[in-house]
């Protein structure tokens, strides 16, 4: 909200300057964005006098070129004029060199026509204050004060407070709010705003009746009626506040009802009296169906939920938020009929949305007006428009107030004050304080008494006033303490250790970490969604179409990351990202969040340089990957798994790991090209998800110790040629050896791999045998590798590849 | 003088030794002369051939000169295999220049890094992080902080909904409520996490970021408190030299609220465009804790008092790394994240 500072020092003196000024609000709680002044970037521009017109120097433009004698009382200059309205004896606005016109742009003696001009008489458009420039230069009134200032002189010479209130403060959106606020910091005294109203003529109760039939949503409506008004343009020093805060000025009667609004901060509403039926207001609920015209010209459907000021014929306008286009004052308008009144905030606010109206007034009413400050607003709006606009003011206000405003106090106990600060100030000094914010007190036994005004609807308990004595005091009053020692040891979730321990491994082993939206394109998802998967969780109200639901798949994330880095010239890339899916679940939310790891990679597996191969990342290093993740888990044992979950992999190319329990732990695979293609990415792409809630629930045993071996192993490496034919896994074939040999063999280590151009494999192990009481002879080996060779191949039907 | 034919054998080897060009070479003399059919084996070997009177002498020349030249060979043998050493180090020509064989370089999240930074600092001020869902309801992310329905102080946090009961949550106060409710005090959490806004994404918002909120709750905590441990954040964080400012603000689940500024580290408070000339650097909210929202989790405000907190880790990392656009820490290019690796 933009607060004019020179208003706000109509309201109370203050000694300090306008950036001060915002520091201490700043300081107290109120944010001033900024602090700007009104006229920028003028500086140097003052009032001067054509005192004489030289000489003629030709035509430009069309334009007669006049060399002048511009004087600005204590200095006279030569100046070259094309202006049309250059006239000797003229007041105008006046550059002279040094001066400083919007844009930065520096005026200088300049040579035109080969004579020196030393300066510029300027137009309102070089002057950045209005549109105006072909009607010549900037005529100013006869008596402005030569060599004065033109911003000084034009009223621009003000600083606009940007200020930022909080919902809780209602009552600082107004000029008269803010200064009462400052008067608080200060200790000056608020001058309220002077309301000298003439009442004449009729009565108002005489002119228009006023039922509230909805007491519920509207505690109070108040009505005056003005006559004889004669509706036209507002004068300049009001249009220009209303442009000063951002306001357009429309005509005197609208124009008043603005400006009482920033001035007072009540929201107020013009009738044209003539149109409403039978004088008559009625203040109801809008009815099932009922469609109205608001002043924006919009046709809105209104419901039962909604407040609507009606005539006994017809809706005249949307209570708190719109006036109705059917009453809207005009330039023919002669009777003003002035609403005033006070209306539910949830009701407004409700209403305010449904419709998509945000208005200064429903903006107000929401976060609640004054109850009783609103007669003052009707007196001073009737007053300005009585002066403005001529007319008389109907004596009296119609005042239907049927929910009287209780009175509040609140109980304070300095105890309390030192309780939650850590400090707290002399009584005297918190009464001083509460006074100037508006709020009387008194002793009461050992406490406080204090009295809410109707300004202050924010204040309810005792500790919004332990806030209201702080804030003014000065939070640099508060103590710098620490907490006395805590007596529970510090213990972090398991969740949070998991994620820490697979983030090391994972960043150790050459991987970036990524952090992605949780959101997910409904094309996608259907695309990465198994056949009889949950539906996705989705938004009821997303930011647009491709991020309305919540991210079902755990690769979804790390693919959007492949894609970004390949789109941008980066080839190659590892990245994994610590990650929920969300689905939906039993429970207070509705939802499931599993969380996994997931892992992409695409191109070559290290950066390609000289000592490294030009290897490509593959399948096994997805699943490297996730193993060495269930590994740094302590979930080392780990078999192939059943059928994966996941959908999004090439089918030949999906594997799974299980835990030892049977769990399915991970799966991984290549991506399949339909699904990167989504994504946008063109080259293979590898990857895998470990279940991090699989993990965590697996059995972990204990850390133990085993004693280093004491007599020597021995290593023999056997190969097995599987038939083109033969569906034989690796798994398979390593567990039967592992059975077959029994005890002695200490580790397994599949060491070679290759298939035959006629299509036959062959698969190489590497054994290593260890007895933990004596050295083992050859004998003893010979015997358990014939053991194991006969077993694949009997089993099998594999045969043994000789040396 | 020993024994003639000794002498002459060793005479012999000598040369041999002297002769010889390189380890193998010197090799061949050992075995020539030392080796088991060498000549001074034999010779030792046929003492017993000798009369007996001549054994001693012969044997006492024969061991010394077997002595002589073992000792010889193996002075020549390291000799030459240094000499074979560096002519075979000249011949492979080390380019040392060349770049070392390192291996791939990960990288952790810059977020990830400042939220374990945050998380240590509290950890050892005796806060433990508690954790929560982010779908969650309306009832904890709202109602019971304090924040009723159709009040403007929902419009500080604009809502992503699943239903109308449901929501993404918008900070990580719920998880406060949820801790409170199983937990009777003394509380002490910080709470990380992300959260959800519905603003779009741009260079200074984003619908999904992080924050970490931290609660204090016992029998006499003051905001005093709460400034303190803030300032020793906020040190720790941004160095021993930063400045703190706090000042008022509005949230509706503290009374009295505070937003705490630090003091711009780039202009030192004169005004640049980093603090966009304020000179200070808003990076949390905080305050005590409401009594309503005390009184909903069935604590009692007259019993225990509390302070929270909550800051966006984006924002300290902003701050932090001088990062200037929020959408690079969610576009996830390898080039932004390996300068934090």
């Amino acid at each position: 909200m933009k607060i004019p500072y020179k208003w706000l020092r109509e309201f109370v003196d203050l000694r300090l300057s306008p950036v001060e000024a915002a520091d201490r609000l700043l300081n107290a709680g109120i944010e001033v964005a900024a602090v700007t002044p009104l006229a920028p970037d003028v500086r140097g521009v003052v009032v001067g006098e054509i005192e004489a017109i030289e000489r003629e120097l030709g035509e430009s433009h069309g334009h007669r070129l006049l060399l002048c004698r511009v004087s600005t009382g204590s200095q006279t200059f030569s100046v070259v004029s094309g202006a049309p309205n250059t006239k000797v004896g003229v007041r105008a606005a006046f550059a002279p060199p040094g001066a400083v016109l919007p844009g930065d742009r520096r005026v200088e003696t300049a040579t035109i026509r080969g004579v020196p001009s030393q300066g510029m008489l300027c137009s309102e458009r070089e002057l950045g204050i209005g549109p105006e420039h072909e009607a010549g230069i900037l005529v100013l009134d006869g008596d402005a004060p030569l060599g004065r200032d033109l911003v000084a002189h034009l009223g621009l010479d003000d600083h606009v407070l940007e200020v930022e209130i909080t919902p809780n403060r209602p009552d600082c959106l107004s000029v008269l709010g803010v200064a009462r606020e400052l008067g608080a910091l200060t200790g000056a005294r608020l001058r309220r705003p002077k309301t000298v109203l003439t009442e004449s003529g009729a009565r108002a109760r005489a002119l228009v009746r006023v039922r509230i039939e909805a007491p519920d949503l509207c505690h109070r409506f108040t009505a005056r009626v003005l006559s004889g008004v004669t509706v036209g343009p507002s004068p300049a020093w009001l249009q220009a506040r209303l442009r000063a805060v951002g306001l357009r000025p429309i005509s005197t009667v609208v124009d008043v009802t603005n400006y009482v609004l920033w001035e007072l901060g009540h929201p107020l509403h013009a009738f044209d009296y003539d149109t409403v039926t039978d004088a008559t207001i009625v203040v109801r609920r809008a009815r099932a169906g009922e469609s109205f015209t608001t002043l924006d010209g919009q046709t809105r459907a209104l419901d039962d939920s909604m407040l609507v000021i009606a005539d006994p014929r017809r809706a005249i306008g949307i209570a708190g938020v719109m006036g109705g286009a059917n009453t809207e004052v005009t330039d023919a308008t002669t009777h003003v009929l002035l609403e005033s009144a006070w209306f539910d905030p949830v009701s407004i606010r409700r209403t305010a949305r449904t419709l998509g109206l945000s208005t200064d007034a429903a903006y107000r009413f929401e976060r609640g007006a004054d109850i009783e400050a609103l007669v003052d607003a009707s007196a001073r709006a009737a007053q300005l428009i009585a002066e403005l606009a001529g007319g008389a003011v109907a004596r009296g206000l119609v005042d239907a107030y049927p929910r009287r405003r209780k009175p509040r106090r609140i109980r304070l106990r300095m105890a309390r004050v030192a309780r939650v600060l850590g400090v707290a100030p002399p009584q005297a000094k918190a009464r001083a304080i509460l006074a100037g914010l508006g709020l009387p007190t008194r002793q009461k036994g050992t406490a406080l008494e204090v009295d809410v005004p109707s300004f202050r609807r924010d204040l309810a308990i005792e500790d919004d006033l332990v806030e209201e004595i702080i804030r003014v005091w000065g939070y640099d009053k508060l103590p710098s303490t620490l907490p006395a020692s805590a007596v529970d040891v510090v213990k972090h979730p398991a969740s949070l250790r998991q994620a820490e321990t697979v983030r090391r491994a994972l960043v150790g082993a050459g991987l970036a970490e990524a952090i992605t939206h949780a959101f997910s394109d409904p094309a996608r998802a259907a695309l990465l969604r198994a056949p009889g998967a949950p539906e996705p969780l989705r938004l009821v109200n997303p930011l647009s179409q491709d991020a309305s639901l919540l991210r079902s798949h755990p690769l979804e994330g790390v693919l959007a990351a492949v894609a970004v880095n390949v789109r941008r010239q980066q080839p190659d890339v590892a990245v994994f990202e610590i990650c929920k899916t969300y689905e939906a679940g039993e429970g207070e939310t509705g939802a499931r969040e599993p969380r996994w790891a997931a892992i992409a990679l695409t191109g070559a597996r290290a950066e390609h340089a000289w000592p490294t191969a030009d290897a490509r990342a593959d399948v096994y290093d997805a699943k490297g990957l996730g193993e060495h993740v269930l590994d740094a888990l302590g979930v080392g044992r780990l078999r192939p798994g059943g059928p994966g979950r996941l959908a999004g992999f090439e089918p030949d190319s999906h594997g799974t790991l299980a835990t030892d329990g049977g769990a399915l732990a991970a799966e991984f695979g290549e991506v399949a090209a339909r699904v990167r293609e989504a994504f946008g990415i063109d080259v293979p792409v590898f990857a895998a998800a470990v279940s991090l809630d699989v993990a965590a629930a697996a059995p972990q045993p204990p850390l133990r110790y085993q004693a280093l071996p004491r007599f020597p192993a021995v290593q023999r490496d056997l190969a097995f040629v599987l038939g083109a034919d033969q569906p034989l896994t690796a798994a398979e074939l390593e567990a039967k050896l592992v059975e077959a040999a029994g005890p002695l063999l200490r580790r397994v280590t599949l060491f070679d791999v290759f298939r035959f151009p006629d299509g036959r494999r062959s698969l190489a192990w590497r054994l290593t045998f260890q007895a933990e009481d004596r050295t083992l002879t050859d004998d003893e080996v010979n015997a358990v590798q014939a053991r194991v060779t006969e077993a694949l191949k009997g089993t099998f039907g594999v045969t043994l590849r000789s040396a | 003088m020993g024994h003639p034919s000794v002498d002459a054998i060793t005479q012999e080897a000598r040369e041999a030794v002297a002769a010889a060009q390189s380890a193998a070479e010197l090799e061949q003399v050992r075995v020539r002369f030392l080796g088991r059919q060498g000549v001074l084996t034999q010779l030792l070997r046929s003492l017993g051939t000798l009369a007996p009177e001549e054994r001693p002498r012969v044997g006492a020349a024969a061991n010394a000169a077997k002595r002589e030249l073992e000792a010889l060979l193996d002075g020549r043998l390291d000799q030459a295999l240094e000499a074979e050493r560096g002519a075979r180090r000249a011949r492979a020509r080390l380019d040392l220049t060349l770049p070392g064989r390192r291996p791939p370089r990960g990288a952790l999240h810059p977020l990830t890094r400042v939220h374990d930074e945050i998380v240590a600092i509290f950890a050892g001020l005796g806060f433990s992080v508690a954790e929560g869902p982010e779908v969650e309801t309306d009832a904890y992310n709202f109602e019971a902080l304090n924040i009723p329905r159709d009040h403007p102080a929902r419009d500080m946090q604009d809502t992503f909904y699943l239903s109308e009961s449901t929501l993404l949550r918008t900070h990580t106060s719920p998880v406060q409520i949820r801790t409170m409710l199983v937990q009777k005090p003394p509380v002490r959490i910080i709470v990380p996490g992300k959260v959800f806004r519905r603003d779009v994404a741009d260079m200074s918002h984003s619908p999904m970021f992080h924050q970490v909120e931290g609660l204090a709750v016992d029998r006499a905590i003051t905001m005093g408190d709460l400034k303190g441990t803030l300032e020793l954040f906020a040190r720790e964080m941004f160095g021993s030299k930063s400045r703190t400012r706090f000042r008022p603000s509005f949230f509706p689940f503290t009374e009295p609220s505070a937003e705490v500024d630090v003091l711009c580290f780039v202009c030192q408070g004169a005004g640049c465009r980093l603090c966009k000339q304020g000179g200070w650097l808003e990076i949390l909210g905080s305050g005590m804790v409401h009594p309503n929202v005390l009184r909903n989790v069935g604590y009692d405000p007259e019993e225990v008092t509390g302070w929270a907190f909550g800051m966006g880790i984006e924002r300290i990392a902003i701050l932090k790394y001088g990062i200037d656009d929020l959408r690079l820490f969610f576009d996830n290019d390898l080039r932004f994240l390996r300068q934090f690796a």
